[in-house]
């Protein structure tokens, strides 16, 4: 568990820092990006964790996405990872951006050979915050989670597959129904094996079908001009729709004009900062 | 405290030494004082002597623990060097002296202060100083003698070592440099300027010590100052004895009472003094008043007198020419008569003699006719008027009266009514006030009064008069905010006064009436407005409020707001309160009683439907607070359209507090209840449709084939927004501060939409059915914490 500073720059008042330390669930060295801000040098703060899109690392979100001074403002520790296992040697893993390295997709593989390595889902869900919580002046009840993109349905389906554990969830452009678009049913695919129905596991729209949990008030942007979107990556009408059957709260905002890009992220941070605020707050 | 005690007793102990030795007959043994004693009179001691022993840089140069390892060292040494004897006539000896030297705590400060200096001086010289500066600090010590010194040297001599063992340490050129110029500057002082009281403490202080020798207590019996040890022994032994100081004491607060009482008396004759003066001007002015009282009136009685002389005498001179006149008469007729007898008498003769008798009987037969003739007229012979006069009264009643009235009070002066006193009028009465110009004597006043009317021919209007024994009147059974006019005479026994100049008066107004649903209130304030009932226009308004607590104090005004010109006032309030506010109406007679009072509650922002901007077909239900729309399109077209309606869209505005800060409120809705809800300026146009332009922003819920959908509306422009729970109770939050309106879905507490916008002016809320439907607002909700962060 002993953790190595990568960087650390003041930020806002606060830090924004990088760690590396070795994954017991990965069997790797991973980084993450972690801001504490002001509030933190003196009391216990709320943990929001954000997961990245394809292809990103940590870094992406901590330099592109200009969150810091919100998270500042609300006292909001923000942790960033890395998206997949780096340096397994795992026959294929660069081969494509969107499998393998930098495309974890947040699940637990099963199959071949990357089930010892890629298993985001738990790393995320259980490693990583134990992590946090052991080195970090946080409050362990307190914790919400939100991502972009690959992110944005890992950020999702934690919520959807653990009620309680995160106190509020929010997804920039999330892949919304997994196994019905070209990257989900790859890379599901190729780390759960054929199997469609072992699939649905980790697909936010089965999973909203489904459940039973607390109460989670999602909140969504979507650019309108996002190419993803109009590729059917994303899918967002389909989750819409099971909320609107299973009565889950969401608020879906089709932004005129925006892509996928961090433009898009930088642009509605805030409203998610303070979305996740209003709870981790309360 | 601990080292600061510890080192007093130790001053005292070597002060003590001294003492003892400066009164020849107590010898070597002042040093068999044990520790006891020092203990037992700590207090009493004054720690004058102290700085003769020991330099005050130990203990004015912060070093304390150093000091007292010093001066410990000092006591345990001077402890081993004393023979263990106690004399207790000895040690209550040196208790006395000890309690006389304590007797002048000012002084001895002063002393201390002095002392002090001194003593540095002392201490820091070499020896030739140390000379100077103890014969210095004899004059205070009273005995001048070398025996003085002797102790208080030897004892510096046991201290020098010490400090010089231990000051090596201390950085103490510096100090003592300082302290050197200090000594320098302040000995200048104390050898000058108060070398004067030194020397008179220091007369003092000896003959005390000589009495000392021969007396210690005073005997209050004998009134003489005796020994203690008569006391116990000798002829006063059954006596009441005081200590000095205390017999000393008693003495002068009896002399000071005494003097204090001297003082009152000589306040109270100067008092006695200056009254007499007075006095005295008052009897001149009043003899001088009474002179010419005396004079005028006495003139008038002269005036009178002379009067009723000259009348009298006229008519007496009149009756006399009368009665002479008719005595005048009478005597002419009686002349007369006595001429015709005297005639008829010679006749009657010059018959006689006639011879021819025919010729006489013809004369005589005529003679006897006219002698019959004659004697038949009666001769009036008695006195027509009577020589005396007649018997007059004189009248001198006037007069008497006139005399009399010399002594009696003239008839008073018009007296002078008062302008109206401010807060002196309730609605239905007056307090009038008048006074006299002079000091004349009043009976009783007569006050009249009338309302002032505007009418010509009011004048017939009831007019009052009222006898008042004192110089105010408060007259009741009057309408309110009602102009009086007074007018008041002095009476007395001599008459009336001509009556005051009128002065008016005007009654308090009613009380005004609270527009009950008329208030709008927030968390910080409220806005109330109220109509006066009466017809004439009153001054001004006050707002008072009392702020309600769970205990019973309840009618306790907590603030009052005055001088409101308008039926309308906006009330900075706290939050989560209640209050009860009520209205006086105030105009120059005073206040009104107050009005009904209404209950707020700055819980959350309570506001009111403007049914006057109501669309036709808008419907406002019994509650106040839930509209309605039973159908879109009227066949009959002939619904009553106000100039301030909604012509098109079914809508209403509330009125909302003008008020920044932040306003929440809630509307419930059904499901399938197309509506809009929002905010929009009081101006917005009434013949469009809410949201359709910049001055409405409004949340716009549509059933379309396919899904509920919400618009959030501003210029005709609403963001692609979807929300997968049709919100049943959409909270409405409008923030002036943070220049935003947020709508919630307040069951879930999950934020819809913020429109960010600054406000330019004050917004309404606003309401609007586009099918049939109702929708019910509530207000007065208390601002959810959720709704802070969207």
């Amino acid at each position: 568990m002993a953790l190595k500073q990568i960087s650390s720059n003041k930020c806002f008042e606060g830090f924004q820092k990088v760690f590396e330390h070795d994954s017991a669930e990965l069997k790797c060295k991973m980084k993450f990006g972690i801001y504490l801000p002001p509030k933190a040098e003196t009391g216990k703060c709320p943990v929001l964790y954000w997961l990245s899109g394809l292809t990103c690392t940590e870094q992406n979100f901590i330099t592109k996405a200009g969150f810091q001074q919100a998270a500042a403002e609300h006292g909001l520790i923000v942790v960033a990872p890395d998206t997949s296992p780096r340096g397994c040697n795992i026959e294929g893993e660069d081969e494509s951006w969107d499998f393998g390295t930098g495309a974890g997709f947040y699940v637990d593989a099963t199959e071949d050979p990357w089930k010892t390595n890629y298993r985001m889902y738990s790393y995320v869900k259980d490693e990583l915050p134990k992590l946090i919580n052991a080195n970090f002046p946080t409050d362990p009840e307190r914790m919400s989670i939100f991502g972009h993109s690959m992110g944005g349905h890992g950020a999702l389906i934690l919520a959807l597959k653990n009620p309680g554990k995160y106190k509020s969830v929010s997804a920039f452009a999330p892949i919304c129904n997994p196994i019905q678009c070209q990257w989900g049913k790859k890379a599901l695919g190729g780390y759960l094996g054929p199997d469609a129905s072992k699939w649905e596991a980790y697909d936010a729209t089965q999973l909203v079908k489904s459940y039973s949990g607390s109460r989670l008030d999602i909140l969504i942007d979507q650019g309108k001009d996002d190419q993803f979107l109009s590729a059917g990556q994303l899918l967002p009408d389909n989750f819409i729709a099971a909320c609107t059957e299973r009565k889950v709260p969401v608020v879906f905002r089709l932004q005129q004009g925006y892509d996928h890009s961090y433009f898009f992220i930088a642009s509605f941070i805030n409203d998610h900062i303070k979305h996740h605020a209003k709870y981790l707050n309360a | 405290m601990s080292s600061r005690s510890g080192s007093t007793r130790d001053y005292e102990s070597s002060g003590q030494s001294r003492d003892h030795s400066a009164s020849p007959p107590v010898p070597e043994s002042s040093d068999t004082e044990t520790e006891g004693l020092i203990f037992y009179h700590m207090d009493l001691y004054g720690s004058k002597d102290r700085f003769d022993i020991f330099p005050e840089e130990l203990s004015g140069r912060g070093d304390r623990s150093l000091g007292d390892t010093r001066r410990e060292s000092a006591l345990s040494s001077k402890k081993v060097q004393r023979p263990q004897e106690v004399g207790y006539d000895l040690e209550k000896e040196v208790a006395e002296l000890a309690k006389m030297y304590g007797l002048d705590e000012d002084r001895e400060k002063d002393l201390e202060f002095l002392g002090g200096h001194l003593e540095k001086l002392g201490s820091r010289q070499p020896p030739a100083h140390t000379e100077k500066a103890g014969s210095q600090g004899s004059i205070y010590n009273t005995s001048s003698s070398s025996s003085v010194k002797d102790p208080s040297q030897s004892t510096k001599q046991q201290g020098l070592p010490d400090e010089a063992s231990q000051g090596e340490n201390q950085s103490k050129a510096t100090a003592d440099d300082e302290a050197e110029s200090n000594v320098w500057s302040r000995g200048g002082l104390s050898s000058g300027g108060m070398s004067d009281e030194w020397n008179s403490q220091a007369l003092s202080e000896e003959e005390e010590e000589e009495e000392e020798e021969a007396a210690d207590v005073f005997c209050s019996t004998c009134k003489i100052p005796i020994r203690a040890f008569d006391k116990l022994f000798g002829e006063h032994k059954d006596h009441e004895v005081a200590q000095f100081p205390s017999a000393v004491k008693s003495e002068k607060e009896e002399i000071h009472k005494n003097m204090c009482k001297l003082e009152e008396q000589i306040a109270q004759m100067e008092n006695v003094a200056s009254h007499l003066e007075e006095i005295f001007i008052t009897v001149e002015e009043n003899f001088g008043r009474q002179e010419q009282n005396f004079e005028v009136h006495y003139n008038d009685a002269v005036q009178v007198l002379a009067q009723k002389y000259e009348e009298q005498l006229e008519a007496l001179g009149e009756e006399k020419r009368q009665k002479l006149e008719a005595l005048y008469e009478q005597l002419v007729s009686c002349g007369k008569h006595l001429d015709t007898c005297k005639e008829l008498t010679d006749e009657t003769q010059e018959l006689f003699l006639e011879n021819d008798k025919a010729e006489f009987m013809k004369a005589a037969v005529t003679m006897v006719d006219r002698l019959e003739e004659f004697l038949k007229k009666e001769v009036d012979l008695e006195l027509s008027t009577l020589p005396d006069f007649e018997e007059r009264v004189i009248d001198v009643s006037e007069v008497e009266q006139l005399m009399n009235s010399i002594n009696a009070i003239p008839a008073p002066c018009a007296p002078v009514i008062n302008p109206q006193a401010p807060n002196a009028a309730t609605g239905t009465s007056l307090r009038v006030c008048w006074g006299l110009f002079s000091d004349d004597t009043v009976e009783c006043y007569q006050l009249c009064y009338k309302p002032v009317s505007n009418e010509r021919h009011s004048d017939e209007q009831a007019e009052h008069t009222l006898k008042v024994k004192e110089t105010y009147c408060t007259i009741t059974d009057l309408l309110p905010n009602t102009q009086y006019e007074f007018w008041v005479s002095a009476l007395n026994a001599s008459g009336i006064s001509p009556p005051s100049e009128r002065a008016v008066y005007v009654t308090a107004p009613s009380p005004p009436t609270i527009k009950n649903k008329k208030i709008r209130s927030c968390e910080n304030a409220a806005l109330v407005c109220w109509e006066s009932r009466d017809i004439n226009p009153v001054d001004s308004y006050t707002v008072e409020l009392s702020k309600l607590t769970d205990e019973e104090n309840d009618d306790i005004i907590t603030e009052s707001i005055v001088g409101i010109p308008n039926c309308e006032v906006l009330i900075h309030l706290q939050p989560t309160q209640k209050y009860h506010v009520c209205v006086r109406a105030q105009n120059l007679g005073g206040s009104s009683e107050r009005s009904e009072p209404v209950l707020i509650h700055t819980t959350g922002t309570c506001f009111y439907l403007n049914e006057d901007t109501a669309h036709p077909l808008l419907a406002i239900l019994d509650d106040g607070f839930t509209i309605s729309c039973d159908e879109l399109e009227n066949p009959e077209c002939d619904l009553p359209v106000y100039d301030n309606s909604f012509t098109r869209c079914i809508a209403i505005l509330g009125s909302l507090i003008p008020f920044p800060g932040k306003h929440y409120w809630e509307v419930e809705v059904e499901e399938d209840t197309e509506y809009r809800t929002g905010v929009a300026f009081e101006n917005t146009p009434r013949h469009g449709h809410l949201g359709a332009n910049n001055s409405s922003w409004c949340m716009r819920h549509i059933i379309t084939p396919s899904r509920h959908k919400y618009e959030f509306l501003h210029s005709g422009m609403t963001p692609d927004i979807r929300i997968t729970i049709p919100p049943r109770r959409i909270g409405i939050l409008l923030d002036y501060e943070n220049c935003r309106l947020s709508f919630f879905n307040a069951d879930l507490a999950q934020h819809l939409y913020t429109f960010n916008s600054h406000f330019q002016h004050y917004v309404h809320p606003c309401f609007a059915l586009e099918t049939p439907g109702i929708l019910r607002i509530h207000t007065g909700i208390t601002t959810p914490p959720w709704t802070a962060l969207p």
